[in-house]
């Protein structure tokens, strides 16, 4: 019996591993096929704008001339942020569109979600918006991440907070979903790595109007900095109640879900965001120079497309593909795709504020973000306390 | 510290109180609860929000517009949606007006999506400083404006003959009809009213919490607990109740923990249907049979 078992176990193991080794399953002369799962409708469809950005780099490297003779052929999937549908999205394109791989999802619930499917189809995978760290961890041979994960983001977060200096105490309002713990988590680590505990934790819910219990603690525990792990309404809420209780001193340190200058916006005043600091992931101002070229690409390519803070984001894991798929040459399977993948070091996109890095051992390709505040009235980008990103 | 929490607590009470205040108006009259009047403040919220940041009418002129078409909805969901069912079971009025907040909700999302809006303020008043103190012009507002209102209702209700009227319906609708009183127009009047004031509340709100499509939800349960509190069917209650509530989340969340202000209303009616079903100031309801 044990044998028989045996005999299978490494018929099946060797048949998938060949039948990956030479998998060109959506590869044809002229094209690539990549499924594209996105929230294209629903409440969260703002967050594609992280897909139509990257599908409009590969209408760009197709006008080009494609990679190797072929062109990057997208297969939109709408996922509308939920795991039901991204689930029958991620098995349609794999069995019905029969796609070389996949590329995009936004919504991190949905992207766990369909890991085990992906997984085990076996074809490439690239994460290029969703941060959960459990999409990529532990390792999947196929699934790569290509934007900052929540604990490199977390880590970012507490590290610019402690590159101020004597930034010793630390205070952190959060809320009590997943979302707030995938930063503060990784934070609250990171701080403890440097032996720091915070001087004060709590909690504002969802849809609180009132921070006055939460911004009377925080300020008895006086604090050199705080973490805010707060959705966009919250925060301006905590913001604008700082002010009220004449907090306006002390720095906090916001997450990715969270901009400059829509806080500004909602808050309407900007003594109570001059001190309001954000993880930024791009290496300039969403209207600077060195994103202005790929606004004006994606514009090119999707005419009456408006460019939001997610339009950029997967168009440095774009840029990363692309490269592998020139390395790999003109005989394309998904086995060499992913060793190659596995090769890209150090990728500056000129877009993500830290380079892409995938080895055999580590598929979470980001570990940097910047951060963005207000200096001078500006929105800046930030590498650290008082240091501009150049 | 205490005091700043007792303020800032009984800014956010006023605010329950007011829409605890319209639920038990609507309640009395109806014995309805009207599970969709967080999103008949919205919709006030909303409307006075279109009126002055798209349509670029002042802030007052728009707030007062806001009231008056809120009070018109109010009464056209009473004559065209409420009436018809009145025959039927009592669950149909509870579904109907789940129905009819969904339904705002919706258009709401629809037009506006799950973007979040500064609301412009009725007025801006400077703070005032007594000590470590803040009083805001917020909490100001809110309270001063709850006050006023809560004093011009029941002045209606007890010194004018209408609020004679009203008291008769609620002490019997049947007997009311009986000497004349138009006990459909009543009611149809109660929701238009109740509608209102809810969007009095929610422009009062919308400036603080500012403006989102969900932005009634959370406040329905803060009224529901108030109203609980105070003891179904209590107009004095429900404004007591909102109050106390307000000031219990501040204390719960400075004192105990902060993750608890958010929960203090789900406590606070567990608490009282078990130990004080009829609330503080509630009436005991025997049935003979």
């Amino acid at each position: 019996m044990k044998k028989t078992l045996l005999f299978f176990t490494i018929f099946f193991t060797l048949g998938s591993g060949l039948a990956l080794a030479g998998d060109a399953t959506g590869v044809s002369d002229d094209s690539i096929k990549i499924g594209v799962m996105g929230p294209f409708s629903g409440n969260a469809s703002s967050y594609s704008k992280a897909q139509v950005g990257m599908m409009a780099y590969y209408d760009k490297i197709n006008q080009d001339g494609g990679i190797h003779g072929r062109k990057l052929i997208a297969i939109p999937e709408d996922t509308a942020c939920d795991p039901g549908k991204g689930l029958a999205a991620a098995k349609k394109l794999i069995s019905q569109d029969k796609v070389f791989m996949l590329h995009g999802n936004s919504c991190s619930g949905v992207a766990t979600a369909i890991r085990p499917v992906v997984e085990n189809a076996g074809l490439p995978w690239i994460v290029a918006h969703a941060v959960s760290d459990s999409i990529s961890k532990p390792l999947a041979r196929n699934i790569f991440h290509g934007v900052p994960t929540g604990s490199a983001n977390g880590r970012a977060m507490a590290d610019f907070v402690l590159s101020k200096p004597d930034a010793k105490r630390i205070a952190i309002i959060e809320h009590s979903n997943d979302w707030a713990h995938s930063y503060s988590n990784p934070a609250r680590a990171r701080l403890k790595e440097k032996s720091i505990t915070p001087v004060a934790e709590v909690t504002m819910e969802r849809g609180q109007t009132d921070a006055t219990a939460q911004i009377l603690k925080i300020r008895e525990s006086k604090p050199d900095f705080i973490i805010a792990a707060l959705y966009e309404a919250e925060t301006a809420i905590f913001l604008r109640d700082l002010k009220k209780y004449g907090v306006t001193d002390i720095p906090v340190m916001g997450t990715a879900g969270t901009d400059l200058e829509n806080t500004l916006k909602r808050v309407g005043d900007p003594d109570a965001v001059k001190n309001y600091f954000v993880l930024h992931f791009y290496v300039d101002n969403l209207d600077g120079p060195k994103l202005k070229p790929w606004g004006d690409m994606i514009k090119a390519h999707r005419p009456g497309e408006d460019i939001s803070s997610f339009s950029y984001v997967s168009i440095g894991s774009a840029m990363a593909l692309v490269a592998a798929l020139e390395k790999v040459g003109p005989d394309l399977t998904r086995e060499k795709l992913i060793a190659q993948l596995e090769k890209i070091r150090g990728l500056e996109t000129g877009i993500l504020a830290g380079p892409i890095t995938w080895t055999a051992d580590d598929h979470q390709g980001l570990k940097k973000a910047a951060a963005a505040g207000f200096i001078d009235g500006k929105p800046t980008v930030l590498r650290s306390w008082g240091t501009a990103l150049q | 510290m205490f005091m700043q929490l007792t303020l800032s607590g009984l800014s956010q009470g006023a605010i329950y109180a007011l829409i605890a205040l319209s639920l038990t108006v609507v309640y009395r009259a109806t014995t309805i609860v009207h599970f969709g009047h967080g999103d008949f403040v919205m919709a006030g919220a909303f409307v006075a929000y279109v009126l002055t940041v798209l349509l670029g009418v002042a802030v007052l002129p728009a707030t007062i517009l806001a009231v008056v078409v809120l009070f018109l909805l109010g009464l056209c969901f009473s004559r065209g949606l409420i009436r018809p069912i009145r025959g039927g079971p009592h669950i149909g009025f509870a579904l109907m007006s789940i129905a009819i907040g969904y339904v705002f909700r919706g258009i709401a999302r629809m037009i506006w999506g799950r973007e979040v809006f500064p609301m412009p303020r009725l007025f801006d008043i400077p703070p005032l400083f007594i000590g470590n103190l803040v009083i805001t012009g917020d909490a100001l507002f809110m309270i001063g404006t709850t006050a006023v209102m809560l004093i011009v209702f029941f002045a209606v209700l007890i010194l004018t003959d209408m609020g004679k009227m009203i008291q008769a319906v609620y002490q019997s609708a049947r007997g009311a009809q009986l000497i004349g009183i138009n006990v459909n127009r009543f009611n149809d009047l109660t929701w238009g009213i109740g509608a209102a004031l809810g969007a009095i509340g929610g422009v009062l709100i919308a400036p603080v919490s500012l403006l989102h499509p969900d932005l009634g939800a959370s406040f329905l349960i803060k009224g529901f607990a108030a109203m609980t509190l105070g003891g179904f069917g209590s107009l004095s209650g429900a404004v007591i109740g909102g109050l106390v509530l307000g000031i219990a989340e501040q204390y719960c969340g400075a004192y105990i923990n902060s993750a608890l202000i958010d929960i203090t209303a789900y406590l606070v009616i567990v608490v009282v249907l078990v130990l004080r079903p009829h609330g503080l100031f509630g009436r005991k309801t025997i049935v003979k049979v």
